[in-house]
């Protein structure tokens, strides 16, 4: 049974993806997981997830979109308008960090 | 955990749903995400009739994806929420829909004109996300994982929101003059955004000393202030003389004189007792109920054996 590795490197961070294990039960997935990815990499937590218990939909079936123009939804496309406070230039700043990211990608 | 070891440990994202946390303190956060959400569903539905309104396309674009994500907001409130397992989401929101959740002061009065859509989407948003900057510290991490990306999208919101006031305040005389009555109407309803002052808060030291809060309503309001006083004179808008903002020279930041805002007003609306309230509680269930059909539609068709391939929002 494949078990899917999630680790959260400090309190309060995301767990994220990082692997998988072969285990054939929970507690065993969880030493696994501790040894094979808790280990070497900084960590404060481990998920481990039944890999059936994964749902997932993938680009061949499905169109997720993006493609329409949506400018109008971007904090960076008011340029006129100067960010009026630090959590809202904070906010343009990861939004134009998402959109490097989408072009790179195109 | 007992109370003491959680105020002990209270810090930024310190707690999530492994910890055993003391039934206090699931209900304060409780109250406070449910709060929130609320706020979330009730702001959305108060400027979902600006989508029609806008006076152009770019405008109605743009409200629609900001309704759209208030409404998001709401569903990740709620799932916050329901992680300290004190209420389901059907509770809440079945609470909300009978008129007995609690939601933001600014979301009981009606809003009418177009000149009022910035009162709203500026400086009420501008004021959330001062505040909701500082959840992002919050102890409960479902909380402050949420604040993240309500945060990401919210600069948005504010942004759009000056761009309409920026649109108004240059505009024709008339338009100018509109807007301006439409900020005094709502300035002190702003400016109890941030709640009660800290002497008659209730719940306000409980949520500091467990981390849930990082800033007291005070301290808030001081600098949300120190931020969009200024802001709202450059774009030609009069402060009201009451209630007085002052200035604090000494510690460069503004007050206002709390014993000048209606806090009769602000208490019967706490208790959705005002008019206002019954009015947006009640239109919401009206557009519930216009709106059942598609419910129904969607559960119909997800009942259905062989549901098809979903199809992502474009």
């Amino acid at each position: 049974m494949i078990w899917e590795v999630f680790r959260q490197d400090k309190p309060g961070a995301y767990h994220k993806h990082c692997g998988n294990v072969h285990a054939p039960d929970r507690e065993l997935a969880l030493q696994f997981a501790a040894v094979q990815h808790g280990r070497r990499m900084k960590t404060h937590s481990l998920w481990v997830v039944p890999r059936d218990e994964i749902g997932e939909i993938d680009t061949d079936e499905t169109s997720f979109g993006g493609t329409t123009d949506k400018t109008y939804r971007w904090a960076t496309s008011y340029t006129d308008i100067e960010p009026a406070a630090p959590e809202v230039a904070e906010s343009e700043a990861e939004q134009a960090d998402v959109e490097r990211s989408l072009e790179a990608d195109s | 955990m007992d109370l003491e070891t959680v105020k002990e440990r209270a810090g930024p994202r310190q707690f999530a749903p492994k910890d055993d946390m003391p039934e206090e303190y699931r209900k304060a956060a409780t109250r406070m995400l449910q709060f929130h959400a609320n706020s979330e569903v009730m702001g959305g539905y108060l400027e979902k009739p600006f989508i029609r309104q806008a006076p152009s396309i770019d405008r109605k674009l743009a409200f629609s994806a900001k309704v759209q994500d208030e409404i998001g907001h709401a569903q990740l409130l709620y799932r916050a929420a329901e992680s300290l397992g004190v209420k389901t989401r059907d509770e809440m929101l079945d609470e909300l829909a009978r008129g007995e959740g609690k939601f933001l002061n600014c979301f009981h009065y009606p809003m009418e004109s177009w000149h009022e859509v910035p009162m709203i989407a500026f400086f009420v948003d501008g004021a959330a996300m001062h505040r909701q900057v500082t959840l992002k510290n919050t102890s409960w991490t479902p909380y402050a994982h949420a604040m993240d990306k309500v945060c990401f999208e919210e600069g948005f919101h504010v942004k759009h929101g000056e761009s309409i006031l920026s649109e108004l305040m240059n505009g024709s005389k008339a338009t100018q003059e509109k807007t301006q009555a439409a900020f005094e109407t709502w300035w002190p309803r702003i400016i109890q955004f941030f709640g009660p002052t800290n002497d008659k808060s209730v719940h306000n030291d409980f949520a500091q000393q467990v981390g849930l809060k990082t800033k007291s309503n005070d301290e808030l309001r001081d600098t949300f202030l120190d931020t969009y006083v200024p802001k709202a004179e450059k774009y030609g808008l009069v402060v009201p003389e009451y209630p007085r903002i002052e200035y604090d020279e000494a510690n460069d930041t503004y007050h206002v004189n709390e014993d000048d805002l209606d806090w009769d007003e602000f208490w019967t609306i706490a208790k959705n007792a005002s008019a206002g309230s019954h009015e947006q509680i009640n239109s919401r269930a009206q557009a519930q109920e216009a709106v059942e059909w598609v419910r129904e539609s969607m559960h119909s068709w997800e009942g259905a054996s062989g549901a098809g391939t979903p199809q992502a929002a474009d």
